[in-house]
Formats: structure tokens, C-alpha cells, sequence
């Protein structure tokens, strides 16, 4: 595998540098984010530039600048440049050109995302030029991320990624929102839901795609999907696999096969700016042994088999990018709309009387490990969001999905979760899998 | 005339009719619309249909999506596309599946609590509903006044 990502890593060298410019949308925008957390106006490369005594305009905190040092990166979950975020959990990240340690650019407030691959960064929050990726013949290669809810639209381009003390050096990531490539294919549009490039519409100034996998497609080298080759217009195309976006763990020199999640408990009713560890590799240094955790493999889609209440739920998933425990129980009341918001998407999450406590839950690997007996608390969504808080561990609603029950964030809380890579070893198994 | 013939004969003519009968009514991709040739719609979508099954109170066609993605449209006895559903690494083209209720769904307002995992929309009789993650995404978009009677919306998947 290590000889393998070498080899991408060496023609992704080759084929990645391009005379056409990223331009991100320059400084112009970099105004509207102060507010919400010194979103990435610093050039530097000395780390985030928030305040770190304004506590609610969230920013990693000075003590997490620069991302932390070592193979361990600082995360927070707080309310993001939106100021609305909840159960969302981020960390920064130092772009550079490819080969420069001059031209570099750490911004803050990149969600750390389990279920989902590869660096995409909102070009409003991005100062620097970084190189679009070339495919052969010269058509700049751009991507349409396509999410649950909507979809992401810009290039794809070549930049050394620092987190922490990891680099990995020429990675394909998304440039969201660029200004040079605004006109979006009717192929990627008329997916619907809502166009995520902008740092409001988005939630963050960009996303880690950290989960099992090494890249956010896998097989677009045969299949024409998501990728589209643009010269004077854009179509969807196939792409080398080392041009594909890829999880940059995967990329990092060495604590590549995988991450682990830290977070401390968090207070039944939430709690605001809660701090913990983003740790690169798994057995590969002396902070990140496994010990004796449940591994569970997850399947082809990252998926695990949850049992509760009857229920065999076979496309379910632990993933830190989920904001809530979703899941259906008819026999949990759901939230009301407030009379000022009568539209309002509180109605799909579950506002019991009194705190509910459930389980057990069991959760199936592929592997046929069971982590069994599991419980979890079920809060009032109204009450508990009236208070404002970041972090709330009994945030639970609907899932839209009937086949599925997400344990999100939440699930994280007091745990030490370990994402390992597929085809990737561990002193405790190969990946893809999730343990803890 | 032999009876093996004979059978062989009417294997094939009842094999003809059947095609006949179902060949109009394959499914259209479109949300609240009849039911008219595919030709058109997977064409245009360089696509194929798997199959196509009749259920107690409607159809569903099951169509292959060269993206990965596998579409299902679901038919009402009256001959109207009253849900589609998708399940693979890309949404379909939803332009085109939900046709006039496109709008109602791209233009809903996102959710404060959005989280790029979930979606749940009521607009008027339009009711989409998708959930998973990336390279996995799956979703229903039904119209609630078009369902057959004794339809379990659970089960349009």
C-alpha cells in the first residue's frame, strides 16, 4: 500500500502542476468570517488567528493554532463561522503551494468529518493561489461533491497539507466556491438540494474528509461521476485515481493508516467550546496503541449493521460528521414548530418530556464483532437548544433513512474512536474499520 | 400440429402481448406524471432498466444509472409516477425525476440544523426524504396525495 501511495504521490507531482490559478475569491471575503472565528485571513503559517478570549465567535483556540503539534491535532466543537453550528467538530489546517514553505495559509474551522474523504476548503476563506489539477490534454479537473443534502461545486488542486506536525505533500483537495469556475454543470445542479459554496451555506470554511476510505470516489478512473474535465466549458469525465480527492491521513508520510478521536464527556444538557484530539495513526506512536476496544469492519459503503428495538438496521454508521443520534422510535414524541418558525426542521428531532434513556443497542462489524449492550439518552431537542450551547450529547431525531440508524457525534463523547484505513494495518486488524 | 409446437407457440404469443402491454406503460422518470416510454428518459440518461414488477397496489421499475446508482420508480394503478427512490454513490437527476416539484425541493430552505447527512422536506404534497453519506446516498421523493391506498411509504426504497 505504502509503495502504491508513493507511486500516486509521484505522478500526482508530475501531472498536478498547472499554469491555471486558483484565484479563491481573494481577501474580499475575509471580513464577513473575522466575526465568526478569524476565518483564515491569516497568511501565516504560525497558525489560526482567532480571538481566543471572544469565546463564542468559536476559532480554535490559541492554544490549538497551528493545529497542534506532533501527530496530534487540537479539535473544538463550537458554533462555527456560521454561528450556528451544533455537534460539529473542527480542527485547522496549513495549505501550502506544492514545494513552498513560504506560501502557505492555516485556516481554521475545517469540520473533521468521519464520513467523508479528502480536504475541501470554502475559496472565500482562501488568500492563496493553489495550482488546479491538469488531466492529460490540459482541461482543468473539477469536482461535484455530491452530500445527503446538497452538493459542492469548484476545482480540484494541488496543495502541500500540514496538520499539525503530518504533511502530506501535492494532495488532490476541493477548492469550493472558486471564482474561476462559477458556471456549475446542469449534470451537478440538477442533482438538487442546496448549493453548498459559500462558508454560511456550508457551516464551515471547509471539511476532512477523514473516514475508512483513501478517496471520495474510488472508482471514478472507470466510472465518469462527480469528476468533470473543464476547458471552455465542463463534462463529466473519469480521472487517474492519483488525481482523485483523497483523505490526506493517507497521504501523510507516516501515521497514515488511520485517525482516533478523543473527546471528553460532554454535560447531559450540552456544554460550549469543548476541546479534544484529533491523533494521526493508529499503533504507529506511543499515543495512539489500540488497547483492547471492540473493532468493528465496516462494510463497502462504511456501513455497520445496528440492532435496536427489533429493528436490523443495515445501513447504519458512526461518523462524526452527523450532528444528532438519528433514528426512528414512533413512540418518542417529536419536537413542535415554533409559532415564529412554523417551518422549521425541529419537528424531525425528538423532544421527550422527561430525558429518555434507550438501548440496548448492539452494532455488528463486518467482521461479525458485535459491540453489544449499548445505551444511549434521548433529551428535549427544545429545551436543550434554547440554551445555546456547542455540544449536546442527547441531541437525537428521525431517520430519514428507514434501513439506518446514525450515531453521529454524540457517540464520540467519552470515547477514544479509532478510524482505520482500508487495506491498512493495525496491531488490533486491517481497515476499513471503526473501534473503540 | 405437435403439442410441443403448439406450446412453443403460445409461450411466444403470450411472451408478445405481454411485451406489448408492458412496453407503453414502462415507467417515465418523471414525479406525478403518466407513465410513458422509457426510451426518452434512460436514453437521455444513457441508462437501463433491471426490471420491472408488479406489487399489490403499484409498479415499480428498477433502473441502472451509469453512474452506480440505482433509481426505482413507483407507478399507481391510475398510471401516475407517484415516488421515485435512489440508492448508490450519486443522486439521480432530480431535475428530471421530480419534474415539476424540482423547485419546491431545491429551493426549500436548509435547515439550521442541516448537517450534510439528512434531509426531510415537506412542500405541500411533496415529501423527500434522503439520509446516508458520502459514496452512499439514498433518498425517496413521494407525493403524499398520490399514494395508493395500502402503500407502506416505508417500503418505497
Amino acid at each position: 500500500m505504502a509503495s502504491v501511495r508513493a507511486l500516486r504521490i509521484g505522478l500526482c507531482a508530475a501531472l498536478c502542476v498547472s499554469a491555471i490559478a486558483c484565484s479563491g475569491g481573494g481577501g474580499t471575503t475575509a471580513a464577513s468570517g473575522s466575526s465568526s472565528g478569524g476565518v483564515g485571513g491569516s497568511s501565516s503559517s504560525s497558525g489560526g488567528t482567532s480571538s481566543s478570549s471572544s469565546s463564542s465567535s468559536g476559532g480554535t483556540s490559541s492554544s490549538s493554532s497551528g493545529a497542534g503539534t506532533g501527530n496530534v491535532a487540537a479539535v473544538i466543537i463550537d458554533q462555527g463561522p456560521s454561528n450556528a453550528s451544533v455537534n460539529t467538530l473542527f480542527t485547522s489546517v496549513t495549505v501550502c503551494v506544492p514545494g513552498s514553505t513560504t506560501s502557505c495559509q492555516t485556516i481554521n474551522h475545517i469540520q473533521v468529518d468521519t464520513g467523508s474523504y479528502g480536504l475541501r476548503i470554502l475559496a472565500p476563506v482562501l488568500t492563496l493561489t493553489l495550482p488546479v489539477v491538469t488531466l492529460t490534454g490540459g482541461n482543468s479537473l473539477a469536482e461535484c461533491t455530491q452530500f445527503v443534502d446538497g452538493y459542492s461545486w469548484g476545482p480540484v488542486v494541488s496543495a502541500d497539507v500540514q496538520i499539525a506536525g503530518e504533511t502530506a505533500h501535492s494532495l488532490p483537495m476541493q477548492v469550493i466556491g472558486d471564482s474561476r469556475f462559477t458556471t456549475i454543470p446542469t449534470t451537478c445542479s440538477n442533482t438538487g438540494g442546496t448549493q453548498e459554496d459559500t462558508v454560511a451555506s456550508f457551516g464551515a470554511n471547509g471539511i476532512l474528509g477523514v473516514g475508512p476510505f483513501e478517496l471520495d470516489c474510488g472508482d471514478c478512473d472507470t466510472v465518469a461521476r462527480f469528476y468533470y474535465a473543464c476547458a471552455a466549458t465542463c463534462s463529466e469525465t473519469t480521472v487517474p485515481l492519483n488525481m482523485q480527492v483523497a483523505n490526506p491521513v493517507t497521504r501523510f508520510t507516516t501515521d497514515n493508516n488511520g485517525v482516533i478521536v478523543v473527546l471528553p464527556s460532554v454535560a447531559a444538557g450540552g456544554a460550549s467550546n469543548v476541546s479534544g484530539s484529533l491523533i494521526f495513526g493508529i499503533d504507529t506512536q506511543s499515543n495512539n496503541q489500540s488497547g483492547t476496544q471492540t473493532v468493528l469492519t465496516v462494510d463497502s459503503n462504511a456501513n455497520l449493521l445496528i440492532t435496536f428495538n427489533g429493528q436490523s438496521l443495515a445501513n447504519s454508521f458512526i461518523d462524526s460528521g452527523s450532528n444528532g443520534i438519528y433514528f426512528n422510535d414512533s413512540s418518542i414524541s417529536k419536537c413542535t414548530a415554533p409559532p415564529n418558525d412554523p417551518t422549521s426542521q425541529i419537528v424531525n428531532f425528538y423532544c421527550p418530556a422527561n430525558t429518555l434513556s434507550l438501548g440496548p443497542v448492539s452494532i455488528q462489524g463486518m467482521n461479525g464483532v458485535m459491540a453489544n449492550n449499548l445505551t444511549f439518552s434521548v433529551g428535549n431537542a427544545q429545551t436543550m437548544l434554547n440554551n445555546n450551547f456547542d455540544a449536546y450529547p442527547q441531541l437525537a431525531g428521525t431517520n430519514p433513512n428507514t434501513g439506518s440508524f446514525d450515531f453521529g457525534l454524540a457517540f464520540f463523547y467519552g470515547k477514544r474512536v479509532a478510524v482505520a484505513v482500508e487495506n491498512d494495518k493495525t496491531s488490533v486488524g486491517t481497515g476499513p474499520y471503526i473501534a473503540f | 400440429m405437435p403439442l410441443f409446437q403448439l406450446n412453443a407457440f403460445k409461450r411466444a404469443a403470450l411472451g408478445a402481448l405481454f411485451l406489448a402491454a408492458l412496453a407503453p406503460r414502462i415507467a417515465s422518470a418523471t414525479l406525478g406524471e403518466p407513465e410513458v416510454t422509457v426510451q426518452t428518459d434512460v436514453a437521455r440518461a444513457h441508462a437501463s432498466i433491471k426490471s420491472s414488477q408488479d406489487r399489490a397496489s403499484y409498479r415499480v421499475h428498477e433502473i441502472q444509472l451509469p453512474s452506480g446508482t440505482v433509481m426505482r420508480e413507483f407507478v399507481a394503478p391510475n398510471g401516475n409516477v407517484f415516488a421515485v427512490a435512489w440508492q448508490g454513490p450519486t443522486r439521480p437527476d432530480l431535475r428530471q425525476a421530480l419534474g415539476q416539484y424540482f423547485d419546491a425541493y431545491a429551493l426549500a430552505p436548509r435547515s439550521k440544523l442541516a448537517d450534510r447527512r439528512h434531509v426531510q422536506i415537506q412542500q405541500g404534497d411533496l415529501v423527500v426524504q434522503a439520509g446516508g453519506h458520502m459514496r452512499a446516498l439514498s433518498g425517496r421523493a413521494y407525493l403524499l396525495s398520490a399514494i395508493p391506498s395500502g402503500v407502506n411509504v416505508g417500503d418505497l426504497h
